[in-house]
């Protein structure tokens, strides 16, 4: 009983690792924009295809360890690039103007993204690129799985890198002055537009990282991952409450444990059903999100701009 | 022919789900929750056609009002919350609602078949209109009769004084409620009105298509439902429809002999649409312009 409690703890914390950088992600680009990107889910699928590509082109003429590494850099790489093209095309023209409008431009490039994607490979299921060939190790009653402990491993090493360079960067002290409070930025003479592309960049990198180990743990990559990846990595924000990093870090913990004793308890075709139905709550009993601190204010003042 | 008068079935049920947005964008409220309550509509009518056995109207009318209820009963916790909170609040509810279906059966025997929904395989044989012998021209002129009566009945609130509160709460919501407007009210109604609209046109829906399923109803047609009034403009009912003509007609049918590539296209037409006229198609000053044109019109006449 205890070892069941356990092992789901475990199972959820491992997934949640992965979700919590999906909603890092997320998250960073609210916070500079004040703007929900649609599109989001569909870069880290084009990132995660990327990587599948080639895997199907090189994957014999490569040695295996090479090709793990070549696949996640080119999958996080393919992210960034990706959202390099969305905030030009969808946030850069529209800035300080129509929030709805850019909304519902991502929308329009997350169906190219998506279309692009499955042109490139037409297959619903695409092999991905695993580093592991032990299936899990046996620790007295508990089930390790080497691609969980890896998601840990990473998703502890990411957090601990943005935490540096947003705490002890001159750009990290832009983005958390244009996170609070655009009206003081400009005063204080702050880039918006080049500081707003450099961070969402850097959201684009840390929600590749997070697809990445997320796909190695699936060992596939589907034309669905972009919309479950964007489902997840907003919920996880939304949970922790909105534009707060360690938020989103304990709202993606949260929804790993939430999903994975749902299904332990109910099955699995319920956990889907279970993280909606807890964020639709969340909003509504607690609308900053259950550790957010002003974060209905700043949903305000999204409010006014939009 | 059957070709076009299916396509306008489809702009039809399209439009409705547009309208039943267009409401609730009027009082300010940006909600992704019309393909869960069109997803409501959809079902109940279904069931009640197929396992009651009862006429299309009437079943309508109550899938209609079952959403209503569903909409007013999320309403009131739902717009306690603004902005982009609302936005992913009702996102969420959308999603559950689609997740119900998918876990929902409830089959029962006819014959020596069993109908009914049946969770990820859905919901297979709505064959009201062939079973009564519909032709394609006959559906179509009764979906379109729905379309002119509730297009009609929006641009009649349009032009009324509940018109003017909703849109003085869309406008400015402190200025609103300073004049002694009772915005949860407002708001509700304008949800349950909308809701009673996406119902029907979900009702429609699932009679056109005759299989329904829970993938049907994803955040892709949410965000139909409202990309179709804000592409058109919130000036008048008719941006709405001309969007949906305009997404459902040329960029959906009549760009698809360009084959792998009219999603692509398809995305840079609506930035581009977006980026040139952020107030939609047929924004205030057009709105105006058509107006004048018709007044003149008017006194000549």
């Amino acid at each position: 009983m205890i070892v069941d409690i356990v092992q789901t703890l475990l199972n959820g914390l491992a997934a949640g690792a992965a979700y919590a950088l999906l909603g890092v992600g997320f998250t960073m680009m609210f916070g500079v924009m004040r703007r929900l990107n649609l599109s989001y889910g569909a870069t880290l699928m084009f990132g995660g295809y990327l990587g599948a590509l080639l895997a199907s082109r090189a994957g014999g003429a490569l040695p295996d360890a090479a090709l793990v590494l070549l696949a996640a850099a080119v999958t996080v790489a393919g992210a960034t690039l990706a959202g390099l093209y969305v905030e030009r095309l969808c946030f850069a023209p529209l800035r300080g103007r129509s929030g709805v409008a850019a909304m519902v431009s991502s929308f329009a490039v997350w169906m190219q993204i998506e279309e692009f994607s499955t042109w490139l490979l037409p297959l619903h299921t695409n092999p991905y690129p695993a580093p592991f060939n032990v299936a899990s190790w046996q620790l007295g009653a508990l089930t390790l799985r080497p691609e969980h402990l890896l998601t840990l491993l990473v998703a502890v090493l990411v957090a601990i890198l943005l935490h540096r360079l947003l705490r002890a960067s001159r750009f990290g002290l832009a983005v958390r002055t244009l996170s609070d409070s655009p009206a003081a930025a400009q005063a204080v003479g702050i880039d918006a537009g080049r500081t707003t592309l450099l961070a969402f960049l850097a959201a684009s990198t840390v929600g590749g990282i997070g697809a990445w180990l997320v796909l190695v743990a699936d060992q596939q990559v589907t034309p669905m991952f972009g919309m479950w990846s964007m489902a997840k990595g907003l919920i996880a924000m939304m949970l922790g409450g909105l534009g707060s990093i360690p938020g989103a870090v304990a709202g993606g913990l949260l929804l790993g444990v939430l999903e994975a004793s749902g299904q332990a308890l109910f099955g699995p075709q319920i956990r889907e059903l279970i993280a909606w139905g807890a964020l639709f709550l969340v909003l509504v009993l607690r609308p900053g999100g259950l550790f957010g601190r002003a974060a209905f204010d700043l949903d305000i003042a999204a409010h006014q701009r939009l | 022919m059957d070709f076009y008068y299916s396509l306008a079935q489809i702009i039809g049920f399209h439009t409705l789900l547009g309208l039943s947005a267009y409401i609730v964008l009027q009082t300010g409220q940006v909600t992704l929750a019309q393909a869960g309550f069109f997803a409501i509509g959809a079902y109940v009518a279904g069931m009640l056609t197929v396992l009651a056995g009862w006429h299309l109207v009437p079943a309508m009318i109550v899938a209609g009002l079952a959403a209503a209820i569903m909409a007013c009963l999320v309403g009131f916790p739902a717009l306690r919350v603004r902005g982009l909170m609302l936005v992913i609040a009702t996102l969420a509810f959308g999603e559950a609602v689609r997740l119900f279906f998918f876990n929902f059966d409830y089959q029962i025997a006819k014959g020596d078949v069993k109908i009914g929904p049946l969770g990820g395989e859905g919901f297979r044989q709505i064959r009201w209109f062939p079973e009564n012998g519909w032709t394609s021209f006959e559906i179509m002129l009764f979906v379109w009769a729905v379309v002119a009566l509730v297009a009609g009945a929006l641009w009649w609130i349009d032009r009324s004084r509940f018109g003017a509160v909703l849109r003085a709460v869309g406008e400015d919501e402190l200025a609103a409620q300073s004049v002694g407007i009772n915005l949860t009210a407002v708001k509700v109604t304008a949800m349950t009105i909308g809701g009673f609209i996406a119902g029907l046109g979900g009702s429609i829906y699932a009679h056109y298509t005759t299989h329904i399923e829970h993938a049907n109803f994803n955040v892709l047609l949410a965000t139909f439902a409202i990309a179709y009034p804000i592409l058109g403009g919130l000036r008048s009912v008719f941006g709405t429809i001309v969007a949906v003509i305009f997404v459902q007609g040329f960029l959906v049918e009549g760009l698809r002999f360009m084959g792998d590539w009219r999603n692509l296209l398809f995305g840079a037409l609506i930035v581009a649409a977006m980026n040139l006229r952020p107030h939609g198609l047929i924004d205030a000053a057009t709105a105006r312009r058509l107006a004048r044109l018709f007044g003149r019109e008017q006194r000549r006449a």
